[in-house]
């Protein structure tokens, strides 16, 4: 039999989704499981494979029984050198239709094919193209560790929301990096639609297909890496009902007392405060029950959330007829190769110094993490949160943990609004009671280079004052540096 | 996940033409438009009984009739995604007595280059033999005090009904023994009887006793699989086990004081009994 695939787009609250199935799809891109690591003496982390061809490529570690909520553990697997030509050849054609101008359905067709069965989103997005945490994506997974931001249920955004993934993880070894290539792609990467191919693999990281050295063209000339999407669909979700809120009392009857315990605004309750012991107490009508929905509300992946109904009928029952993840034809010779030893220790190849530092730059992880968690930060908002409290118009502002709040909000202000992120950062830092953020605080503000950071750092030294002995060093390295650059100026 | 490539089954109920899929998730296609589909943890409870699989979930409960399996592998396949579902969803799972263990305690893991493969049914004679023997194994010591018991109670009964004098005790001395010797050989066949019936009734519930099973003996563990499911890449790790009894034809797995698994010893070859026996018990007590 052969591929069958089909694309469809669907209108999400106003945003246009486009989906694309795959039936009979060769299953020479995509992930499987590679079973327990009972061979390390660890029965309690499953391991996972993501594979091009007949090569295992990364090897993705998942510890607590593969727990989703857990960061996964992702190395490069050993002895892969780069993938078939074949495979190559599709990916290029694919990325050459996509730049012409193709659709994303079109241009990403025949990459489709390659993929195992099931149901995919395809879009497009910008990313960094670093390990999301600062280091440029191409030699940062040559060693087994834990990688921030690769659970697929983020704690911190939180199982109800979508984010975009925008790390990468390279899908072609160092090794293949070749710095004659990059004055074509230098000019290339400017005209160029889509920079990349990417297929998501968990969290907010995905694999890089093609365009490699392209990433490293976008860095240098400090163009966004934009890049096609293929993201699989494959999660059931259900969406607590939502409880209406209880008609208004009218106008004449007067808020009942425990009404009033909870207003809107501060000014409201003092309104509806003496009114209501005034008035006899009545009990408030119920909310009518929302009709509780039976079974799932819909599939979702990282970005997105289908509900059934929108789902086309052929798509779902793909959805439903597969399993989610399924073993290629090759997977006896991929758990073959899994062990075998890299034919090189380490790869010689140098990626340029300016891209390094290019990315180190880069939003990180824990950035990004907070952007998607935050929907909107108020200067109400912020007060709240300078002033100790966890909720703002009886509304938790961001988690009910106070620490965990102000460190999000520093992260979003940093992504978001820089300027208001240094001021929020330094009444922080000015608050001797927060004393316990002050570290991570001044490691965040030290990667920003600003006059009054620099003037709050240099006072910290100046003062030695004992409260803040724990960011002196950060204080010191900062005053060095900026001195350092203002003097080279 | 183990078993993660058996393909969701689709079953469908003539008579209330409802088309069931059990997979990653659970589907009813009935008279709506769309399907009412269940992740594994929306349902709160599976029961499988001689006749019928039932999902219960918050507001409904499905029956779905083993009869509307539309062969026995899928009946086999639909039962092992329950069971590996049960793990990951924390439902309530009611079964029937089985001859092998439920697919929730094997873990998905490659069985290494030192594992022995071996196929076969396991015959009800070599199973019933086998609780025999464990029987044996217990009752032997019991059985000897009983022979000596029901002697001297024959003696005694002989002396207090008849009474034993110089001239016959050379009679009811050997009467006695035989005597005693016999009825322990009834309570020894009644108990036999009991110890095929055992068998036989966990076998009748179960319908992989009439199934070729794969065994797999392996450094990390083993595996006691309907051959139409299994794939050699899950294990039960030899941890979850707590000793095991080796008889003429089988090897017999225990875990908290009952009996998990039989592994004949005709599923493999016969060279290959020493390696597999010396697996074993590096790595468990044997009893």
């Amino acid at each position: 039999m052969g591929v069958e695939i089909k694309s469809e787009h669907i209108d999400i609250g106003g945003s246009n989704v486009v989906l694309a199935s795959v039936r009979g799809g060769k299953a020479v891109i995509g992930t499987c499981s590679a079973g327990y690591g009972a061979k390390r003496g660890d029965t309690s982390a499953q391991t996972r494979l993501f594979y091009i061809g007949n090569d295992p490529v990364a090897e993705i570690l998942c510890p607590n029984h593969g727990s989703k909520s857990s960061d996964k553990l992702i190395s490069l697997c050993t002895g892969y050198s780069a993938m078939d030509d074949e495979i190559h050849d599709t990916l290029t054609e694919s990325f050459a239709r996509l730049n012409k101008g193709d659709s994303l359905a079109a241009g990403l067709h025949d990459v489709l094919a390659l993929l195992p069965d099931g149901v995919y989103t395809i879009y497009y997005s910008d990313y960094y193209p670093t390990d999301g945490a600062g280091t440029f994506f191409w030699g940062a997974y040559n060693l087994a560790h834990e990688i921030h931001g690769t659970a697929e249920h983020n704690r911190t955004i939180g199982r109800s929301k979508t984010f975009r993934p925008c790390f990468l993880i390279p899908g072609a070894p160092l090794d293949t990096y070749d710095s004659k290539l990059l004055p074509m792609t230098n000019e290339a990467a400017k005209s160029r639609v889509c920079q990349g191919i990417v297929y998501h693999l968990s969290g907010l990281h995905s694999v890089l297909l093609k365009g490699h050295h392209g990433a490293v063209s976008c860095v240098d000339a400090k163009i966004p890496y934009k890049c096609a999407v293929i993201e699989k669909i494959n999660e059931p979700y259900t969406d607590e009902p939502v409880k209406p809120v209880a008609a208004p009392a009218p106008a004449e009857t007067p808020a009942p007392a425990e009404a009033a315990e909870a207003p809107t605004d501060g000014a409201a309750a003092e309104e509806a405060a003496p009114e209501a012991e005034a008035a006899p107490a009545e009990q408030p009508k119920p909310a009518p029950e929302a009709p509780k929905q039976e079974g799932i509300t819909g599939f979702r992946s990282a970005s997105v959330k289908i509900p059934l109904e929108l789902f086309p009928r052929e798509m779902l029952k793909i959805l439903l007829e597969t399993r989610f993840e399924y073993k290629p034809e090759q997977y006896r010779a991929l758990i073959r190769k899994l062990g075998l030893v890299r034919k090189k220790s380490y790869s010689n190849k140098v990626i340029p110094r300016p891209v390094l530092d290019q990315c180190e730059q880069m939003p990180d992880c824990e950035m990004m993490e907070s952007v998607f968690t935050v929907d909107k930060l108020t200067q109400g908002q912020l007060n709240a949160l300078l002033a100790g409290e966890v909720e703002y118009n009886d509304e938790i502002i961001i988690s009910p943990n106070f620490y965990a709040s102000i460190v999000t909000a520093c992260n979003y202000l940093q992504f978001t609004n820089p300027k208001k992120f240094v001021e929020f950062s330094l009444a922080i830092l000015d608050n001797p009671e927060l004393y316990a953020t002050h570290e991570y605080i001044a490691n965040r503000i030290s990667r920003v280079t600003s006059k009054d950071v620099y003037a709050f750092f240099k006072a910290v030294l100046a003062n030695g004052d004992p409260g803040y002995e724990k960011i002196a060093n950060i204080a010191d390295k900062y005053v060095t540096a900026y001195d350092k650059q203002k003097n080279s100026k | 996940m183990a078993f993660c490539d058996l393909r969701p089954v689709k079953i469908y109920n003539e008579g209330a033409g409802v088309t069931y899929i059990i997979g990653d998730v659970f589907a009813v296609y009935a008279n709506a438009p769309q399907p009412l589909i269940y992740s594994w943890d929306l349902v709160q409870k599976v029961t499988e009984d001689k006749r019928a699989i039932t999902i219960h979930t918050e507001n409904c409960d499905f029956i779905i009739p083993k009869k509307d399996f539309s062969d026995q592998a899928d009946y086999f396949r639909a039962i092992a995604i329950i069971e590996c579902a049960q793990k990951s969803g924390g439902f309530e799972y009611v079964h029937q007595r089985r001859i092998l263990p439920l697919k929730s305690e094997y873990i998905e893991t490659d069985p290494g280059k030192e594992s022995y493969y071996g196929s076969c049914e396991i015959d009800e004679n070599d199973a019933a033999a086998t609780f025999i023997m464990l029987m044996n194994f217990r009752l032997v010591k019991v059985l000897w005090l009983l022979a000596v018991m029901l002697m001297l109670v024959i003696l005694l009964a002989l002396h207090i009904f008849v009474g034993i004098t110089r001239s016959n005790v050379l009679y009811f001395i050997p009467i006695s023994i035989i005597g005693g010797a016999i009825l322990t050989l009834i309570v020894y066949m009644i108990c036999h009887a009991v110890a095929r019936r055992k068998y036989t009734a966990v076998s009748s519930c179960d319908p992989a006793s009439n199934e070729p099973i794969s065994f797999i003996i392996s450094p990390y563990g083993f595996s006691a699989c309907e051959s139409c499911i299994a794939d050699n890449q899950e294990l039960i790790p030899w941890s979850s086990l707590d000793y095991f009894i080796e008889s003429d034809k089988m090897f017999v797995f225990y875990k908290d004081g009952s009996t998990s698994v039989f592994v004949p010893k005709k599923a493999f070859d016969k060279k290959c009994i020493g390696g597999i026996a010396d697996i074993i018990s590096l790595r468990l007590e044997q009893r």
